[in-house]
């Protein structure tokens, strides 16, 4: 553990390219997958959460089962899908970061929805009892229950990050974990881990739980202003 | 709402600019190799065991090393690993994953070809055979006798052909081999190579997957299979689909003490034959890489070990069928006491590293 914490804080004091290059793929991948996912899962979450309609039930068990989904097979069948032979191989997407956040939007959106969901079924039919003391129609409802669910959003988003930013299996298979380009910092760990060399998968490790102990920092506050 | 989506919008970005001002702020001096791991120690440890003798303690010679596990058999001429290049056949029968044929499957023809022909050219031999004298007193690769050469003129990038997906094994690219001679080709020509680096096995599958426009692996009879179903061509200049141009040696290594005695055996069959017949741990990468694949080709046929878990089912007691990367087999083996067989470049590296684990 000791060398381990020598070598991260060597690699951080030295300005070392590489980790740099990998730090900045990590953030550009789960912060758009995190963020699109949230674009996604948030409105259907709360949709679900919020209105009755039939085959509801349906959806829900759905994306509950997707929740399950292992980040492998999500990757192989992108893999698939993307390859050389693959339907959508003409795109040329396989091996670059936009595929590493499409695998990832498919893994995180479920939980955002499932998240929401589950909050939003618990107040909605408080909340849906004054919109209709204030008449209102069915999208200001959604506005209204929207603005209730600020704080529960904060935390899904964190969720969502973290499941971002800690996955390997998916992305390791579509990104290719190609140097200067798709490694990112668990792929690197991975790749490390492999040669044996796991001190300096272990010093990624805590840079990793650093850069995460930021992020959750940061929306933590924000989340308590909003409270 | 719109408070909201500003502080979130100001974090996100706060948070890219960190991350990119970590890469922006390196000093402009730092014109290092993207080698991956910076290991300063490395170049000072004192030169590195002589070694053709082999003696079952080269340990004394290695102050520096603290790795019991030791080369206790090379340089037999069933050793020889021979590293070869193909280039993907963009009129190759690939298939997709349900079996049905696919025909129009990109591959940058013209970025393969400029890649082997510079890997075979003056330059690019000598960079590869000379490669490790400075870390290890020792080359890891040499060229193999006939290898074929390229004399001709080598095609610059244009932006069609500009990225080249080579598609190769851990040995190769663990060794640091590519990353000390990629950059000067990329420099030179204006291409971007870009690696995936995995077991022999599954750097063929993604070329059969239409993920790769050239291989660089090491397994005979896994080159020939790609070839016989049609996956490489002979390119313009040369002779043969494969272009075998480097060699190194397998070495069996084991803990120092040798147990089995292998060190002393008359050849590599025997040393193997050694190792089963006493049943002595041994770690096998167990993942369809090269190393694997000449693995299974040394043991005593008797025993029909091959790569289906069914063959070895009845020696587990002594025969671990890892299923890792060559790195972490090593460090199991060291843990393990176990014998192993590695490629000597990866060997070395571990050995250089101090066994890295700590």
């Amino acid at each position: 553990m000791h060398t381990a914490l020598q070598k991260a804080l060597e690699l951080i004091l030295n300005g070392d390219r590489e980790l740099g290059n990998i730090l900045l793929v990590t953030a550009r991948m789960s912060l758009s997958s995190s963020l699109i996912a949230m674009l996604i899962g948030v409105p259907a979450g709360i949709f679900l959460g919020a209105f009755r309609f039939p085959g509801r039930q349906i959806w829900i068990i759905l994306n509950r089962t997707l929740m399950g989904m292992p980040p492998v097979v999500c990757g192989l069948l992108l893999y698939l899908l993307f390859s050389g032979v693959g339907p959508f191989g003409k795109w040329k997407m396989l091996f670059t970061v936009r595929i590493m956040v499409l695998a990832q939007v498919l893994l995180i959106t479920p939980l955002v929805v499932a998240n929401l969901e589950t909050y939003v079924a618990s107040v909605s039919p408080s909340v849906r009892e004054s919109a209709r003391g204030l008449g209102l129609g069915r999208g200001k409802t959604f506005l209204l229950l929207v603005n209730e669910c600020v704080y529960p959003i904060f935390s899904t988003y964190l969720l969502a990050f973290a499941r971002a930013i800690a996955e390997v299996g998916a992305v390791s298979m579509v990104g290719g974990a190609i140097a200067w380009k798709t490694n990112v910092m668990t792929t690197a760990i991975m790749q490390y881990t492999n040669r044996g060399n796991f001190s300096l998968g272990i010093a990624l490790g805590m840079i990793l739980m650093a850069v995460s102990l930021a992020v959750n920092i940061v929306v933590s506050l924000l989340q308590r202003r909003l409270k | 709402m719109k408070r909201t989506f500003a502080w979130i919008l100001a974090a996100a970005l706060t948070l890219a600019l960190l991350a990119g001002c970590g890469t922006q702020t390196t000093p402009p001096a730092a014109t290092e190799p993207p080698a991956a791991t910076q290991q300063p120690a490395a170049a000072e440890t004192p030169a590195p065991e002589p070694e053709p003798e082999v003696t079952p303690e080269p340990e004394s010679e290695a102050p520096a090393s603290t790795v019991n596990t030791v080369i206790l058999k090379e340089a037999d001429s069933a050793m020889i690993n021979t590293y070869t290049l193909l280039a993907v056949n963009p009129e190759a029968p690939f298939t997709d994953a349900d079996g049905n044929a696919v025909s129009d499957v990109s591959i940058n023809t013209a970025g393969a070809q400029a890649l082997i022909d510079w890997l075979l050219s003056d330059e690019g031999l000598d960079m590869a055979v000379n490669y490790g004298q400075a870390d290890y007193g020792d080359s890891l690769f040499y060229l193999l006798d006939g290898a074929p050469h390229y004399t001709g003129e080598i095609e610059p990038a244009t932006p069609e052909t500009a990225t080249i997906r080579l598609s190769t094994t851990t040995s190769v690219n663990d060794s640091g081999l590519l990353g000390n001679l990629l950059p000067v080709f990329e420099e030179e020509y204006g291409y971007t190579v870009e690696i995936q680096s995995a077991g022999t096995g599954k750097a063929i599958a993604a070329a059969k997957y239409g993920n790769a426009d050239l291989i660089l692996v090491h397994a005979k009879s896994q080159e020939e299979a790609f070839v016989a179903d049609g996956f490489a061509y002979v390119l313009p200049g040369f002779e043969s689909e494969r272009l075998s141009f480097l060699y190194n040696f397998f070495v069996l290594c084991g803990p120092s003490e040798d147990p089995a005695g292998v060190a002393s055996s008359e050849s590599v069959l025997d040393a193997f034959a050694a190792i089963a017949d006493g049943k002595y741990t041994f770690i096998s990468r167990g993942d369809g890489s090269g190393t694997h694949t000449k693995e299974l080709s040394l043991w005593p046929e008797a025993l029909g070990i091959t790569a289906e878990p069914e063959s070895f089912a009845d020696y587990t007691d002594w025969y671990v069928s890892a299923n890792a990367g060559m790195g972490a087999c090593l460090v199991m083996a060291e843990e393990m006491g176990a014998y192993i067989l590695t490629d000597k470049a990866t060997f070395l590296t571990f050995q250089v590293n101090g066994g890295i684990m700590n």
